[in-house]
């Protein structure tokens, strides 16, 4: 059986070429990841192709994963939790003087937006792959974040932040035009947040999300912000060098979401014209501009139709403003890749090695559609929850413009100890249209048997009109619960399952067997 | 001999039965021509009424996993004594079982306690999510399997209400 493995870091087209020469000069030759699952895997084959050690960390419950066996070296590490070992900076950080690596590469989640573990790694003489530790601070805390965006005259939504003065907040929370949003001020992915369309819930909205803080964040400051109604989310990719040089590559629309995590992300966005196109990109690079970014980055925007207020970035009528800035490597970064045939964790690499980007915003070129997909260990019908079993049968989809980032093997137990992301199918295209044909048939080619996925709900969600037309935002889903829902199985489509099950059971085809066919033909007649 | 197998909420009543060329299913009261042909190279071929297509599949214990068509179905064989007793077990609210796989954040009783219908028994976390676990019925908890910290999967037995023996 073949394991499911990443095909490729880009797909082979479009990639750029990499030779093992080009890190010559770098001050490191080995790059341990601190990570697992997909990422770990896309991270280690970039690494690999350079020529450089990959090295992985892993707690015993991955033991199985490709990555471990992937990686040139890979070290076990515990904790109380399989998460918590991944969280265990100082554990993951001796891993990394033991075995000698001259880097760590943080992924995604987990140690990736830690600053003061960027700066346990660079106390140690090692080079972290990402953004300063004053950078991941400043982007980490969405109340200084916002406020250093909207000094550089950049949109950001009207909003009440409860440092400024915590005894109005509540009253200043209150003139913020409804409906409105109470997030966390330490917040990220969807925690705690809550949507507030009548000021009588407002107080107990402002408590539940302040105990959520608390829990999640350890910190309970709130701050409140204008909901835009069926808002899209579109975010734009950045890379800055440690000499000052930022280029954008281009936007990503992710605003198909379940609980305010992305299911599928797309690039170019259907939403923009090239006029908004270049003011939302060119946005997001002045931001990166103004913080001195150094490593991948991505910025956020919430994005509207209808006039906003004065400070509103948009055109016309539409409206974004400034979310949060990611400080590191994203799930949906392949799409950018795919239309830009830039290799990110190449990029990544090379900043933290000390190079110069080597190329201007010019150089940077959009070619054809991406459009990525989240395979998720979920039941949609119940309302997206997690679902556990093993991986009994795996078979990736392939094909042109097909490219599968995965973290799973056949044999492999899917359980409830990890974010139930399984693996992530883009496709790309010439243009919109091709890529969502190719992604149907890509989606219909792959194959896990064993534990529950959301591949057939992908399916309904690609073909359903809204996102065919593009219309989609953030609150799509939720608007339309019949994508979740089970289909209705046609009698037709029942029958042929039910064949293929008892035809499966041994004992069930056996009984059918010790009853000869010339008998069961007669047996037949006599009843007729 | 009559079998069933489930299929999401449903059961479906099958036979299945020799034929001269393969296999008869009866379902419904109608009875299908079928067979599943294993293909050089592993794959395999259901043919029902004449129509032939490559289907995948995948088994383990008595759950049958099925690509067909593009789409991942499980079927669960349903053994004839398994069935006979479910239909003479007594109320399930009795035990209150997890909604879906995640942890344990809090434990609100402890076995002895009286609870009435609604009441938090317990805090669960999966994924992102929150949940709270609510008595089905007034009661007095019997056990409680699970302490905080603990995960679980989907259909774990989480906590149990003592039985109700009818006044």
């Amino acid at each position: 059986m073949k394991p499911m493995t990443a095909t490729s870091a880009v797909s082979e087209s479009s990639a750029q070429p990499i030779r093992a020469s080009r890190v010559a000069g770098w001050p490191f030759r080995s790059v341990l990841i601190a990570n697992r699952g997909e990422i770990a895997v896309r991270i280690l084959r970039s690494v690999q192709k350079l020529g450089l050690e990959g090295i992985v960390v892993y707690h015993a419950a991955d033991r199985a994963a490709p990555a471990v066996r992937l990686a040139d070296r890979a070290i076990e590490i515990s904790g109380s939790t399989p998460v918590a070992a991944y969280l265990d900076a100082a554990q993951i950080l001796a891993a990394a003087k033991a075995s000698g690596a001259g880097a760590i590469h943080p992924g995604y989640g987990f140690l990736s937006e830690n600053a003061a573990f960027a700066q346990a790694v660079a106390d140690a003489g090692l080079a972290f792959v990402g953004p300063t530790p004053q950078q991941i601070e400043l982007m980490g805390d969405k109340v200084r974040a916002r406020a250093f965006v909207e000094q550089g005259g950049f949109p950001v939504a009207p909003s009440a932040i409860e440092d400024d003065d915590p005894s109005t907040f509540v009253e200043r929370a209150r003139r913020v035009p409804l409906p409105l949003l109470i997030k966390p001020a330490a917040g990220g992915g969807g925690k705690g947040m809550r949507i507030v369309r009548d000021l009588a819930v407002l107080e107990s909205e402002i408590e539940r999300a302040r105990s959520e803080g608390q829990r999640y964040f350890g910190d309970g400051r709130l701050y409140v912000e204008r909901y835009i109604e069926n808002p899209r989310h579109i975010e734009v990719q950045v890379l800055g060098d440690s000499h000052g040089n930022v280029v954008h590559l281009f936007e990503r629309e992710c605003s198909v979401q379940r609980r305010f995590q992305k299911i599928v992300e797309e690039t170019p966005s259907p939403a923009l014209t090239p006029e908004l196109r270049a003011r939302i990109c060119e946005t997001a690079a002045g931001i990166a501009r103004k913080a001195g970014y150094r490593n991948a980055g991505t910025v956020e925007f919430i994005f509207g139709q209808g006039a906003g207020p004065d400070n509103a970035g948009g055109i016309g009528n539409v409206e974004f403003y400034f979310l949060e800035m990611n400080t590191r490597l994203q799930v949906e970064h392949p799409v950018t890749e795919e239309i830009t045939g830039k290799d990110l964790v190449f990029e990544q690499l090379r900043i933290a090695a000390g190079e110069a980007l080597g190329y201007a915003q010019a150089d940077v070129v959009s070619h054809g559609h991406a459009i990525e997909f989240r395979i998720y260990a979920e039941d949609p019908a119940r309302g997206y929850t997690p679902t556990t079993g093993p991986v009994l049968c795996l078979r990736e989809a392939q094909g042109p413009g097909v490219r599968v980032d995965s973290g799973i093997v056949e044999g492999q137990d899917v359980t409830a100890a990890f974010d139930p992301m399984l693996a992530k199918l883009i496709v790309s295209g010439r243009d919109r249209a091709e890529a969502m044909a190719r992604a149907d048939a890509a989606l219909a080619q792959t194959v896990l048997l064993g534990c529950q996925t959301n591949i057939a709900f992908l399916r309904r969600l690609l073909n359903h009109p809204a996102f065919v037309d593009g219309q989609v935002h953030t609150g799509f889903l939720d608007a339309h619960p019949e994508i979740a829902a089970e289909p209705a199985l046609d009698p037709d489509r029942l029958h042929r399952l039910l064949a293929a099950a008892a035809l499966s059971i041994r004992p069930l085809r056996d009984g059918a067997d010790r009853v000869p066919a010339l008998h069961a033909a007669i047996g037949g007649w006599r009843n007729a | 001999m009559h079998h069933a197998f489930k299929l999401g909420e449903a059961e479906h009543d099958i036979e299945l039965s020799r034929s001269t060329g393969g296999y008869r299913l009866h379902v419904g009261g109608r009875s299908i021509a079928v067979d599943l042909v294993a293909l050089p190279g592993g794959n395999l071929m259901l043919s029902t009424d004449g129509r032939c297509e490559p289907v995948v599949i995948a088994q383990r214990g008595d759950s049958v996993f099925v690509h067909l068509d593009g789409a991942a179905y499980q079927l669960d064989y349903e053994h004839p004594l398994d069935r006979l007793a479910q239909q003479t077990q007594g109320a399930a609210a009795d035990s209150v079982r997890a909604p879906m796989p995640g942890s344990v954040i809090a434990v609100a009783v402890k076995p002895g306690d009286t609870v009435k219908r609604g009441d938090t028994l317990l805090v669960m976390e999966s994924m992102k999510m929150e949940t709270t676990i609510a008595a089905p019925r007034d009661g007095v908890v019997a056990a409680v399997h699970f302490g905080a910290g603990q995960t679980f999967d989907r259909d774990a037995l989480l906590l149990e209400l003592q039985i109700e023996t009818p006044a």
